[in-house]
């Protein structure tokens, strides 16, 4: 039995009891009259409290991917396991309420309610689901505290993607999916951003990391690489960097 | 190509391109259509007046003879003059027919809608086209007429329209006219009878015996004392009416007032409907127009603004700035043209059409039409520039950025200051619902005022509607229930023997009263008004401002309406000096109160105090609530009058009112519903990532879909309660200002028609929104992100 053959063993058991399973997950878009698959046979897994990257060209289906785990989306065909929800079978009703009980998202370009004060934008979600964390306590956790009453357009970029993270861990998400998280900041602030969402992975969080930036990988639990649709590779990290070790 | 591209914009924009269209399509539609109607009311008339030849002048009077006819012609500026003999009379169906005897008929010509012309040699009734379509007469048909002791059987040669009869009723307590009881007939002079006339002049002379009369007058010549008391005269121009109207007052002995048909009840019926209409043009239509090129401005703008990112890429391309501006300023151009000429020609075929037509089957006219009126052309012009216009400054202000500045998608911004308020303690306590979409509503406050006038506009136009028909109601109540307490008015001869007088009095009642014409002295000018001098209490009554019966019982002086002393500035223990029609004599009285009368802007004076003036009081009415209802020719009456029959005759009128008023309604319904559609569609689209967001966060569609709902019904909320007094004060502003002189109608307006614009205005943006708020239910999250970014 050489080393791939062990590996490959090894990264099977670890699927069985992996907290996120995906076998042979398609997704098919129709584009006119031709059909695209976005994602063509994913099988993965990633299990609690990593932080996983994933990496891939544009139009891998990284996105697709990402929008998939989420439940802002759902699969042609194939299945999809997160913790003991099997989401590729849920309806429109259970996806929702699957997103506010178990998922937070980081998106590029924030998403944070323009008309909401910092405070209030954390406080949101308090509406769809309970929670025993407290707005000002997240928000001291993440450094905004001075900032609650302040509106995102008084805020700088990194400390509106602040807000975003501020808002996901509210709910203390079972997986934080962050697409592009660090895409519209500069170095710095973005290593302070990367340093907040890998803190997650200390309260059993899975934080997955969707981005271009082959220089995240690095500080990684596990790395996929995805092309075409399909999944290039599916590998632990060894040893990772600590973020402030890595030359941006 | 860009061509294929403003097409394609447009698909992709299906329905808020279709929303600008129908706005600007309504728009249009209501101002031309109802400027048509106002146009065509006058244009009408002037072609009616001007072909069939309306006098200009009416010379009342007793016993007009060839002489004075002759002397009126020869009068400097004169072109020509006919007599009249005007008499009521009754049918033998007991009807009222104001039966005019004429000799020539070249000065307010027949217009005969069926039948011949004129023949004074024929003999036979002219009728009045109206009274014999209600009645049923026909061509060839023989009715019977009787005035006095003439009676008369003539065959139906003509139905006819006169240009001085459009609006006829048969006396002043009469609001509307009642076609089938009241008409008009002409006939030859020569249907009168020699023996009519002979009695008549012996009645004057004393004389009995008709032998001892033959032998008096061997040559009498009965034609020439026909009593005419009226001579129609045609000016030559309008300037010298008045020269004309001194001359005769100076040389006709027998003219007791000169009239000029401007102010006879016919002529200012109509003319006080194009009055009015013009300030429903004014009001409504303007008010529609407005609007609708609010929300227009609107929507156009934030459709240009969409394109920023294309017009950035234009520009990357090369694209020179006209080129571009050219081609967004087509978007609202052509779609402009396009809704503004169907909305030139919806208006004059269906307002305009159909508003004629009601006129029309209450004005006696013919070939009513509506005409386009050159405002309309010009507020048509000036949409598809405003619309352009705007295009132009939305793409200019877009193109004065860089290309790469163009390109950069702008993340909305919040100012602060402008949202701080609603950061202090007493709105932390509001959830985040109420709190988003107040804010939001102060982010985007052009939509949010554009979205309030809308719906305040739609309030504000079903108020004044209902309103104006409350009003009426009220009106009409308060005139046949408050003032009129009689069931029958007896209208006596003006030849009434004190005999007959005091045994209709011994069989009807004590209560009388007299009318009379009379001018008031206004500096130099004679202003005509009337006088009722009242010896009816309890029959007759009289209300204050507020509605409040009054007894006007003063032995001192006169009572004047309260909108008469208004527009004249009489105050009270002013005196005003007064003469009655043909007598020279002139009177001094002191106001000593005012009454408020809806339909009649008059003086009011007690028998007592008319006595005191040395006058001797004759009535021309009693008024009596003794059952009438099978009595036919009461002995020294004229006619009489049923209040009920008065009180039918204004349905018609009502009846007509109502179905302008549905007409409005449905406009303003239907605009409302649009601009409540546009805004909506608007504000979702600009939430649209909002909403993809709440949806990610894991918000159900029903949360988000009340979300939505919230701000847009507080913005219908918030327009009810403006909109509710706004259309009260609308309404009364129409009344005070619009309606006709002679009118003292303010807004009476009952909580029904309250509660039915408040709920009709709120279930249409529930509707809307409602439906608009299914939208949610699709949002795609995955391509509602992407597309934000």
């Amino acid at each position: 039995m050489n080393m791939k053959q062990v590996s490959h063993l090894e990264r099977e058991r670890k699927m069985e009891n992996s907290f996120i399973e995906l076998k042979n997950v398609k997704k098919t878009y129709l584009v006119g009259e031709q059909k695209m698959n976005a994602l063509d046979g994913v099988d993965l897994s990633m299990n609690q409290g990593e932080f996983v990257v994933i990496l891939g060209p544009s139009g891998a289906g990284k996105s697709t991917l990402l929008n998939l785990l989420g439940g802002m989306d759902s699969s042609t065909s194939g299945t999809i396991r997160v913790g003991e929800d099997v989401i590729s079978t849920y309806n429109d009703a259970r996806l929702t309420n699957y997103r506010a009980q178990k998922v937070g998202f980081i998106f590029q370009f924030y998403n944070i309610m323009p008309t909401l004060t910092v405070e209030e934008n954390v406080n949101l979600i308090k509406d769809v689901t309970r929670t025993n964390k407290d707005a000002k306590e997240v928000l001291k956790s993440v450094g905004l505290l001075k900032h609650a009453s302040k509106f995102p357009s008084e805020l700088s970029g990194g400390e509106q993607q602040r807000v975003s993270i501020a808002r996901a861990i509210m709910k203390n998400p079972s997986v934080l999916l962050c697409d592009e998280p660090t895409g519209a900041l500069d170095s710095k602030t973005g290593c302070e951003v990367l340093k907040l969402l890998k803190e997650q992975c200390d309260f059993d969080t899975t934080v997955i990391v969707v981005t271009h930036n082959s220089l995240i990988a690095e500080v990684a639990d596990r790395v996929i690489r995805i092309k075409n649709g399909k999944v290039e590779s599916n590998e632990l990290n060894e040893h990772p960097k600590q973020i402030d070790e890595v030359k941006w | 190509m860009l061509r294929k591209k403003r097409i394609r914009d447009i698909k992709q924009n299906l329905s808020q391109f279709i929303t600008i269209f129908l706005m600007i399509f309504i728009g249009v539609m209501a101002y031309s259509g109802i400027e048509a109607y106002m146009q065509g009311m006058k244009d009408t008339a002037d072609r009616f007046y001007g072909e069939n030849n309306l006098q200009d002048l009416n010379v009342l009077g007793t016993n007009f003879s060839m002489d004075d006819l002759n002397q009126i012609k020869k009068i400097e500026h004169v072109k020509n003059a006919e007599r009249k003999l005007s008499v009521t009379g009754t049918t033998s169906e007991d009807k009222t027919l104001l039966i005019n005897f004429i000799e020539e008929n070249d000065i307010s010509r027949f217009y005969v809608v069926e039948g011949e012309k004129f023949d004074a040699s024929k003999s036979g009734v002219y009728l009045d086209e109206f009274y014999a379509r209600e009645n049923n007469i026909k061509l060839g048909d023989t009715i019977k007429v009787k005035y006095d002791s003439l009676e008369l059987e003539e065959k139906v040669l003509a139905l006819i329209n006169v240009p001085d009869h459009l609006y006829d009723t048969r006396d002043e307590s009469e609001l509307y006219p009642n076609r089938t009881e009241f008409g008009f007939a002409y006939l030859s002079a020569s249907e009168i009878s020699e023996s009519f006339i002979k009695n008549l002049v012996m009645k004057n002379l004393g004389i009995e015996d008709e032998k001892l009369f033959d032998q008096m007058s061997p040559d009498f010549h009965y034609q020439d004392y026909i009593p005419y008391n009226t001579i129609m005269v045609d000016v030559e121009e309008e300037e010298s009416k008045e020269q004309v109207k001194q001359s005769i007052e100076e040389k006709i002995e027998h003219a007791l007032a000169v009239m000029d048909i401007k102010n006879t009840s016919s002529y200012v019926t109509y003319q006080g409907e194009i009055d009015e209409g013009k300030t429903y043009v004014g009001v409504f239509s303007g008010l529609f127009l407005f609007i609708a090129m609010l929300s227009v401005i609107t929507t156009m703008t934030r459709v240009i603004q969409k394109e920023q990112v294309q017009i950035g890429t234009l520009k990357a391309l090369g694209f020179s700035n006209f080129k571009v501006l050219t081609h967004y300023i087509g978007y609202g151009f052509w779609i402009a043209l396009v809704a503004s000429l169907l909305g030139l020609i919806a208006g004059y075929f269906l307002i305009g059409n159909v508003f004629i037509g009601l006129e029309m089957a209450f004005f006696e006219i013919p070939n009513g039409a509506p005409s386009m009126h050159s405002s309309s052309y010009l507020v048509a012009i000036l949409v598809v520039l405003i619309v352009s216009f705007i295009t132009y400054l939305t793409g200019k202000k877009i193109l004065r950025e860089n290309p790469a500045e163009t390109l950069r998608t702008k993340i909305p911004s919040v100012k602060k200051n402008s949202l701080n308020f609603t950061n202090q303690s007493f709105f932390q306590k509001f959830s985040f619902s109420t709190k988003w979409n107040l804010r939001d509503m102060i982010r985007n406050k052009m939509r949010t005022f554009m979205g309030l006038a809308g719906v305040v506009g739609c309030c504000m136009l079903i108020v004044c509607a209902l309103g104006m028909l409350d009003s009426m109601n009220y009106f009409v109540d308060l005139q046949f229930k408050q003032l009129y307490h009689f069931n029958y008015k007896l209208n006596l001869k003006e030849d009434i023997t004190d005999k007959e007088l005091q045994t209709l009095k011994e069989k009807y009642g004590n209560k009388t009263s007299k009318t009379y014409g009379i001018e008031i002295k206004n500096g130099e000018k004679k202003e005509a008004n009337n006088i009722f001098i009242t010896d009816a209490k309890d029959y007759v009554q009289f209300v204050d401002n507020k509605g409040k019966i009054i007894e006007l019982d003063s032995k001192e002086g006169v009572y004047v309406t309260y909108k008469l002393a208004s527009t004249k500035g009489y105050k009270l223990g002013d005196e005003l000096i007064w003469h009655i029609y043909g007598e020279e004599k002139y009177y001094t009285s002191t106001i000593v109160g005012f009454n408020k009368d809806p339909q009649n802007q008059n003086m009011t004076m007690t028998k007592e105090y008319f006595e005191s003036l040395g006058k001797e009081y004759q009535p021309d009415a009693l008024y009596t609530n003794v059952n009438l209802e099978n009595q036919k020719n009461i002995e020294g009456t004229s006619t009489v009058q049923d209040i009920h029959s008065l009180e039918e005759g204004m349905e018609g009128m009502l009846s007509m009112m109502k179905t302008m008023l549905v007409l409005i309604i449905s406009i303003a319904v239907i605009l409302g519903s649009i601009i409540i559609y546009n805004l909506g569609i608007l504000s979702y689209s600009e939430k649209q990532y909002q909403f993809a967001t709440l949806k990610v966060l894991g918000f159900d569609d029903k949360r988000i879909q009340k979300l939505f709902i919230k701000q847009n019904n507080w913005i219908a909320i918030l327009s009810i309660i403006i909109g509710l007094p706004l259309g009260y004060y609308l309404t009364d502003w129409l009344f005070k200002t619009a309606i006709e002189e002679h009118y003292d109608f303010g807004a009476s307006i009952t909580i029904v028609t309250y509660l039915i614009a408040s709920v009709g205005t709120f279930l249409v943006s529930i509707l809307v929104s409602k439906f608009l708020s299914r939208k949610v239910k699709s949002i795609d999250m995955v391509s509602s992100l992407k597309g934000n970014e």
